[in-house]
């Protein structure tokens, strides 16, 4: 059974060197200008494509209730901005308690991913032990089952457990994403093995390899599984919903959904909404940023 | 740690054979639901779709990638800001992802608005069957760009510069270095991104949920087999047992397709 | 660490759990005595009316306590989407709040489950408060009982644009009232607008047969019936306004709000709603608002369609006699009234509709709206099966769309559907 193994995709080692992550141009030819315009032409009608939508949804979120939003032609700034479609969404729902719980979940969740991941995914690429391959492939499967399935059987689990209508509930079925453990073992087994080896010769048992020389090398795909771990608690509307009962625990997609629901012919309302949703995550991404695309050059995200 | 990622599979194979509904425990009952699958009509078009949907995704999501990260592979000022501004859509919710492409494929939405001034007139992206099948697919590609353009760009940073240099002297223009250098060196990737993506692809719910909405567009044309999984298995009447089986030919079609993908690379190899 | 030997035993534990946790569903041990002291906590759930209606919640929950020191009520409320999904968790997991608002088509699988309580037993003596019709809108075919005190209904006039009408050629002072009628305006409007005013925006639903007057199920309440011949009429009709586009082209991918778009623009010039809209018509579109005609549903039964909101008490609930006296707080006569008069819905008990409210006019469209609605209220019928479920309203809607679409005569689309929902009936159990 060769999926595991092939799953990882990694190529084989190029001698290039790894650490320095990306091609740089500084020794190469001096570019020509009228390529280097051109790429900047190109570059900006991707951005234009990438990042329109998200600006279009902001565009509208500020446009007041007397501005039209069905003109045409559109008209891309608005005329008058106001928040006053923020408030609005502060009015009907508590937003600020619902982003606290979400953020709640959402660091939990990183904290766990990061950790159990890294564990898992460090067992799976280093240690040696009888059923290794069964785990990776365990793992492979899991990623693969719908999850719109299972939802009710979860719960139960949960309820059994004791745990529902706790926020402990809503992150425990995510706290170790199959996909985040099998990017940090392709992380693991990118790094060279002759380091950790000498190390084992000087008498450093597992854990101390672990934590002294392996993690710190994958600090980049470190801030990958974190984001990735964000972003799935931050997102997350079904299972919070059903593992959740009391208001005042609700993360802020049930909240945003509530508004949805109620005001789903407000157009202006909903692009606050989702607005709300998104920054966060931007914020975080732009803050991560350098550490993700550092992780990028460790290899992580090809598998 | 194992209950939450074994169980869930043992219990949808097991589930698949037997009758069980949401509030009523169910009964083996051998092979009759995946006998019941073959006289289903909306299994099949769920099975058309899903099939259409990593036919129509995957060759953009194999070729797209790559060209935009050849595009901000070369360190030139503001590179960094560009690759960022390139990932925030793989950030984004796919709920918030909907939402914002429905309204902008709204009937009075802004590429509406702009078709009509440009005097192609109102095109119903959301309300014929391929259009929509089409916009979702669409919206699949632009939120995995990101995400893959990563994949490639860690691949290309392994493509030895002296390789280009010696194509170039030779005289090669941009596309035959393409073709014969870049290709070659990040074949593996393109099949790695092939798997992944044409598994994704196969499983597809949320984008068509969102934009054809529950009942997957006129006369349900658009539904993909997970969503059929949802809509069956799930509410007071929902036929646990039914989705099961649903999610397990879903199940065994992606394992055969990263097979299948993993497989035609290997012969290559040889 | 072996994960896989370990983690497949700690599955196979798992799995046999939910398998018999739920296993003594219909054979409730429970009594259905609702004698005793009202005290104690409990919790209240709805459906999506924080958003709005979160002082009158709070104002209840805070009278009810008064009456009857010793209670505690929690009252939770979910949002419109995952409702369905969020009470089958609860019911699966032993975890239902022990007073839940609930529509017909939820009590139904929940009484089949032995989940919820049966009033004509625990609190048979609140029944003659209730419009008749309306307590028997929770009763299941085929089991004896009724599982849900009425709590609204909601009926909704039809609102029409005047100067689409008038454009065409109609007169804007009669619009249609049976279907026959309907479709005869509809067929003229599309007519000399060449096609670009639609009178429709939705194709027909299960309450649309039930209005056109067919039979939609069995009298035993086993199969499902509306494929007979005068189904098959109406579906026939709404073929021929689609292809004329009387009826949307759009119709097909509808939802409550893109119709509500459309006849906003003019686009479509009949669209159902309530009281509620006129005010966003006069924000939104105040062109329209100064055109707007508003008559009363489409019905060649002669009775209008209504729907109606439920309160049902957990049948598993330890205290009882608090949840019932709760429930029955909530759906009677004072309370439904002083709901009434925020948002516009409509009591469902006995003599609240003979209130000066919904009999005198002053003036306003709002309140003639109201009026005509509470009115027609008196012989309106809740046209939508109990039995008829989410799965089965989709096979209605997509079959309806496949003989719309020309892919199959109307006859074989509604054979078709009827065939599917007599098996998803018979799959409930």
């Amino acid at each position: 059974m060769s999926v595991a193994e092939k799953v990882q995709g990694v190529p084989p080692a190029v001698d290039a060197p790894r650490r320095r992550g990306r091609v740089t141009d500084e020794h190469g030819k001096r570019v020509r200008v009228w390529e280097l315009a051109l790429r900047y032409v190109l570059l900006l009608a991707v951005l234009a494509l990438t990042v329109g939508p998200f600006l279009w949804q902001l565009s509208t979120s500020l446009k007041g209730p007397t501005e039209d939003i069905f003109s045409s032609p559109p008209k891309f700034l608005p005329g008058d901005p106001t928040l006053h479609n923020y408030e609005r969404v502060a009015d009907t729902i508590p937003v600020w308690d619902y982003a606290l719980n979400s953020l709640k979940v959402a660091t939990a969740n990183v904290v766990t991913n990061c950790v159990g991941a890294a564990l898992a995914g460090y067992a799976l690429a280093r240690l040696r032990y009888r059923g290794r391959r069964v785990a990776t492939l365990v793992f492979i499967l899991a990623m693969l089952v719908p999850v719109e399935g299972i939802i009710i059987a979860q719960f139960t689990t949960m309820r059994e457990l004791g745990l529902n209508n706790t926020l402990v509930g809503v992150v425990l079925p995510g706290c170790i994403g199959a996909m985040n453990v099998l990017l940090m073992r392709n992380a693991f087994l990118n790094l060279p093995y002759e380091i950790e080896e000498a190390a084992f010769v000087d008498g450093a048992n597992a854990w101390q390899r672990f934590l002294r020389i392996a993690l710190p090398s994958v600090k980049g795909t470190l801030a990958v599984v974190a984001i990735f771990a964000f972003m799935g608690a931050w997102d997350d509307f079904l299972w919070p919903l059903i593992v959740l009962s009391d208001p005042e625990k609700f993360t802020l997609t049930i909240g945003l959904n509530y508004l949805h629901g109620t005001f789903a012919n407000d157009e202006r309302l909903v692009a606050a909404g989702t607005v709300i949703a998104v920054a966060p995550l931007i914020a975080l991404f732009a803050c991560l940023q350098r550490y993700f695309f550092r992780g990028v050059g460790e290899g992580a995200v090809k598998g | 740690m194992g209950v939450f990622i074994l169980y869930p599979f043992v219990s949808t194979v097991v589930n698949a054979f037997t009758d069980r509904r949401t509030l009523i425990p169910g009964e083996f009952v051998g092979l009759a639901n995946f006998r019941e699958l073959l006289h289903d009509e909306m299994f099949w078009i769920g099975l058309r779709n899903s099939t259409l949907y990593v036919v129509g995704v995957v060759p953009a999501l194999v070729l797209l990638p790559l060209l935009l990260a050849l595009l901000v592979q070369k360190n030139i000022p503001g590179i960094a800001f560009f690759r960022s501004a390139f990932y925030t859509p793989v950030v984004a919710s796919i709920v918030v992802v909907g939402l914002i492409w429905v309204w902008l494929l709204d009937e009075r939405g802004l590429v509406n608005s702009l078709l009509e001034t440009v005097g192609v007139g109102r095109v119903g992206f959301l309300s014929d069957q391929w259009l929509l099948l089409l916009s979702a697919m669409t919206v699949t590609v632009w939120k995995g760009l990101g995400y893959y353009m990563i994949i490639y760009l860690a691949a290309l940073a392994n493509v030895p510069r002296e390789l280009h240099e010696a194509a170039a002297v030779d005289g090669a223009g941009a596309v035959r270095r393409f073709l014969t250098v870049t290709v070659p060196a990040v074949r593996s990737t393109m099949v790695l991104v092939g798997a992944l993506s044409s598994v994704a692809a196969f499983k597809v719910f949320s984008e068509v949920y969102l934009m054809a909405g529950p009942d997957g567009g006129p006369a349900g044309e658009d539904t993909t087999l997970v969503m059929l999984v949802q809509r069956t298995g799930t509410g007071l009447t929902g036929r646990v047992g039914y989705a099961s089986a649903i999610s397990v030919v879903v199940f065994v079609v992606t394992v055969a397709l990263m097979l299948l993908v993993l497989r035609a690379d290997r012969k290559e190899d040889a | 660490m072996r994960i896989p030997r370990r983690a497949l035993a700690a599955a196979v534990v798992a799995l046999v759990l939910p398998l018999s946790a739920c296993g003594s569903g219909s054979d409730d041990s429970g009594s259905t005595d609702a004698s005793g002291k009202v005290e104690g906590d409990i919790t209240f759930q709805t459906w999506n009316l924080r958003a709005n209606f979160k002082p009158y919640f709070e104002g209840l929950v805070a009278d009810f306590e008064k009456k009857y020191p010793g209670t505690h009520v929690k009252w939770v409320d979910q949002p419109a989407e995952g409702y369905a999904d969020k009470i089958s968790a609860d019911a699966a997991g032993g975890t239902l709040p022990d007073v839940v608002n609930v529509s017909p088509d939820l009590v139904a699988p929940l009484a089949k489950a032995g989940l919820a309580l049966d009033l004509d037993k625990a609190a048979a003596k609140y029944k003659k408060e209730y419009l008749p019709g309306a307590w028997a809108s929770h009763e299941i075919p085929g089991m004896e009982g009724t599982y849900a005190f009425p709590w609204y209904l909601n009926t909704g006039p039809l609102f029409y644009n005047k100067s689409l009408f008038k454009e065409a050629g109609l007169d804007a002072s009669k619009p249609p009232k049976t279907y026959d009628e309907l479709f005869d305006s509809a067929l003229e409007l599309a007519d000399k607008s060449d096609g670009e005013v639609a009178t429709l925006a939705n194709v027909p639903t299960i309450e649309d047969f039930g209005r056109y007057g067919v039979e939609l199920m069995n009298e035993e309440g086993t199969g499902f019936a509306f494929n007979d011949a005068k189904g098959v009429e109406l579906l026939t009709k709404y073929k021929e306004l689609f292809d004329a586009k009387a009826l949307d082209p759009q119709a097909l991918t509808a939802t409550p709000e893109s119709s509500g778009k459309k006849f906003l623009t003019g686009a479509v010039a009949m669209n159902p709603g309530s009281a509620l809209d006129l005010g966003n018509f006069k924000k939104q579109a105040p062109n329209l608002y100064k055109n707007i005609g508003i008559t009363d549903q489409i019905t060649s039964t002669g009775k209008v369609n209504m729907y109606v909101m439920g309160v049902m008490v957990n049948a598993r609930t330890k205290q009882k006699p608090a949840a019932v006296a709760f429930a029955h707080f909530v759906t009677d006569a004072q309370n439904q009234m002083s709901f009434a008069k925020k948002v516009a819905i409509f009591p469902s008990t006995a003599g609240s509709l003979d209130d000066p409210y919904f009999t005198e006019q002053d003036g306003t469209d709002e309140t003639r709206v109201r009026i005509a609605a509470a009115k027609s209220l008196t012989n309106a019928v809740n046209y939508t099966p109990v039995l008829f479920s989410e799965q089965m309203k989709t096979e209605l809607r997509n079959n309806v769309a496949k003989a719309l679409q020309g892919k199959s005569s109307p006859k074989e689309a509604l054979d078709n559907a009827v065939k599917a929902c007599d098996r998803l009936l018979r799959q409930q159990g």
